[in-house]
């Protein structure tokens, strides 16, 4: 982005916030998985750069649309946060039948122990089916 | 209401039909493994009906391994109301693993799943698979749980009949089309369609692997001494030995394991159980003085010939814990490995090679580590472990050596290098789960391995130097995926080791809409050499969400806090 001139605060707060790596990274050499310090695309912000997002392995880990571990960019800036804010819409409607208790058939009793998970999350149980 | 009719043509189509179903189905059943165990029998005819040929519905048209079939127990149990002491549980589960599991060649291409590894692997590039089956099965779960499973057709259309009776909502979820049939696309069937006829063609219940080793099977013949090497992430090779001895009916097994770091010398000893099903998948359990909170599982596969086993033992609340292992029987000496793989030119140090049953009171003239590299002096020489003062010429060419040990080949290369030139972190990326508070904390292990980039000079390429683990700084680094992000400083913290410790689980009142302790972060390696010079990696970690709902077929420790690693034994934590 060397070659670009911020001309409105949004630009310059782009650029401000683009600064910050590019000293941590100077004079050092990264893995393959980092960039380079010498690659110009090194200062941008990873998560809104259109190129490859950030490698998930898929082997035993689940990832889907919106997403429970990874968002679709593979981070974990777009997750519903707090999980607990959603997680009984989850049991209701099975959204993450693989993660999240249904209250279909294994476990029907699941939120009984709390009324608003958001104040009572301790009280969630993990789930064994 | 009106009478419904059929016209006579259509009706004798369908009386047709029928007869060619029903010929169908006879074929299928014919192709089903019986079930002659009078305990299965008993316990599971309530539901399940065995005909005059011995084939009880739906258990002999699949094979499974152990885990596949312990967890269909447990669904009988919490869902269908059956009520079974865990001894006969046992006993069912060791006998269709037996008879109706999967051969060694159908396991190898998807043993991460039973190894529980955090893994790079993929159904299309494995198994040439269909992107759209793929879908449909991992939107859920992993595909190792389907690979790992041989049913006839019928049964694969059962099993996704049984998905949607349990998990309704899977129609929408990975039952379904997602976005429409490209326009050129000469496939239009429903994905679920194409799964039926894909997994039935890639994965049938009568295939030569099994009909090869279910003639062949029988209780392996395990009792002795075997020399254990192995790697543990984040804290490098492990030599020793295990002594495996045979119950009377040689199917269960006790062992006593002994190894060390060859890093640190830190020494292990564990005591042991194990069972080996279908005659090849070795599942056991081990402990340090009997505490179960140093309890590692164990899951390998004895190779055919019985010399050897390997596998990964595991531990921690998501697996995450553990090492890779290879078992090779030792009735005469067996070199295991050196330590360390790598010397730089000019230098000197100390290399150790380890084994088992070695010659004792070898001398420098009985280890060769190749041209260049001068044996000064062997400092120790007895059964497990050589140790020899070394120097590194300064003219020495960069490459690796063979190595030779009193005239038998030592496994591994010793490198000599001229300059470190990059450090690669593992895993290049990591998954962490936050815990501590209601649910147990998922850890993420990092190492760093060093690479030279060999005499062209250019990294990666295929003359590069694998230099081995070596001791780094590590630390964290912001992952910059919106602006002003500040996971950093709320997801946890890396320690000394390498080892990622999560923060707490549950909503944080001191984060913007009291978004959870997740976020993306870089591991930072920094390598310092004798010069002063820095050479820095990295990987990238997710810190995520906890599951609220296990489907491993053993509970995970729940309990919060640190779990003790592989090898304490109460002095480190």
């Amino acid at each position: 982005m060397d070659h670009l001139k911020a001309i409105n605060q949004k630009a310059r707060r782009i650029q401000a916030h683009v600064g910050a790596p590019v000293a941590a990274n100077d004079g050092t050499a990264d893995a393959p998985a980092s960039a380079a310090a010498s690659d110009p695309d090194a200062l941008d912000v990873v998560g809104l750069e259109s190129r490859q997002g950030p490698h998930i392995p898929l082997g035993c880990s689940l990832v889907f649309a919106p997403g429970w571990e990874v968002d679709s960019t593979g981070g974990t800036a777009g997750l519903c946060q707090p999980v607990e804010r959603d997680l009984f819409d989850c049991h209701l409607a099975c959204f993450w039948p693989a993660h999240v208790p249904d209250q279909l058939n294994h476990a029907p009793d699941w939120t009984g122990k709390c009324a608003a998970a958001q104040k009572d999350w301790r009280k969630i149980d993990l789930i064994f089916p | 209401m009106k009478p419904l009719t059929i016209q006579a043509p259509a009706a004798l189509a369908a009386v047709l039909l029928m007869a060619a179903a029903g010929q169908a189905q006879e074929a299928e059943e014919t192709t089903g493994i019986p079930v002659t165990d009078q305990l299965v029998i008993d316990t599971c005819v309530r539901c399940h009906a065995v005909d005059d040929d011995g084939m009880m519905t739906r258990v002999s048209y699949m094979r499974k391994t152990p885990e596949g079939w312990q967890q269909s127990i447990r669904r009988m149990v919490t869902l269908n109301e059956v009520e079974l002491e865990p001894e006969i549980a046992r006993d069912i589960v060791r006998y269709l693993s037996d008879h109706h599991g999967i051969a060694p060649e159908e396991l190898r291409p998807a043993r991460f799943e039973v190894e529980r590894r955090l893994i790079d692997w993929s159904y299309e590039a494995s198994h040439e698979g269909d992107e759209d089956v793929d879908r449909v099965c991992s939107s859920c779960h992993s595909m190792g749980r389907v690979v790992t499973q041989r049913r006839t057709r019928e049964e694969w259309d059962l099993l996704m009949a049984t998905h949607r009776g349990y998990y309704p909502l899977s129609d929408t979820q990975g039952f379904r089309r997602f976005g429409p049939p490209a326009p050129d696309a000469t496939d239009t069937r429903h994905p679920m369609d194409k799964a039926v006829a894909e997994l039935s063609g890639k994965f049938p219940l009568t295939t030569a692997e099994w009909s090869s080793w279910s003639a062949t099977m029988r209780p392996p013949r395990l009792a002795g001494t075997w020399a254990l090497k192995g790697h543990d992430p984040g804290r490098g090779p492990i030599y020793g030995t295990v002594e495996i001895t045979e119950d009377a009916d040689a199917a269960n097994f006790t062992t006593r394991v002994r190894y060390g770091y060859a890093r640190t010398g830190e020494q292990v000893e564990r005591e042991g159980r194990a069972i080996v099903y279908t005659g090849y998948q070795w599942r056991g359990r081990s402990f340090v003085g009997g505490d179960e909170d140093t309890s590692l599982r164990e899951v390998m596969m004895v190779e055919r010939g019985w010399n050897e086993i390997n596998g990964r033992w595991f531990a921690g609340a998501y697996d995450e814990f553990g090492p890779d292992v290879t078992l090779l029987r030792a009735d005469g000496p067996v070199v295991l490995g050196l330590h360390p793989v790598a010397l730089r030119s000019g230098d000197s140090g100390t290399v150790t090679v380890h084994g088992v049953n070695l010659p004792t009171g070898l001398g420098a003239a009985d280890l060769d580590l190749g041209p260049g590299v001068e044996v000064v002096s062997v400092t120790r020489s007895d059964s497990e472990v050589v140790a020899a003062q070394v120097t590194a010429s300064g003219d020495a060419a960069a490459g690796a050596r063979d190595v030779f040990l009193a005239g038998r080949p030592v496994p591994g290369q010793l490198t000599v290098y001229e300059t470190v030139d990059r450090i690669l972190v593992t895993p290049e990326a990591g998954m962490s789960r936050l815990g501590g508070g209601a649910f147990p904390k998922g850890y993420a292990q990092f190492e760093a391995t060093a690479y030279s980039n060999g005499p062209d000079g250019e990294p990666e390429t295929d003359d590069d130097l694998d230099l081995g683990f070596v001791d780094v700084e590590w630390s964290m680094e912001e992952y910059s995926a919106v602006f002003d992000d500040d996971d950093i400083g709320y997801v946890g913290t890396l320690g000394a080791d390498g080892l990622f410790d999560p923060a707490l689980d549950g909503p944080n009142p001191d984060r913007q809409g009291l978004r959870n302790n997740v976020g993306d972060v870089w591991t930072v390696a920094t390598w310092r050499g004798p010069d002063g010079e820095e050479v820095r990696g990295r990987a990238h970690l997710i810190v995520t969400v906890p599951l609220y709902m296990r489907w491993e077929p053993w509970r995970v420790q729940m309990v919060p806090g640190v779990p003790r690693r592989t090898s304490d034994t109460g002095s480190e934590r």
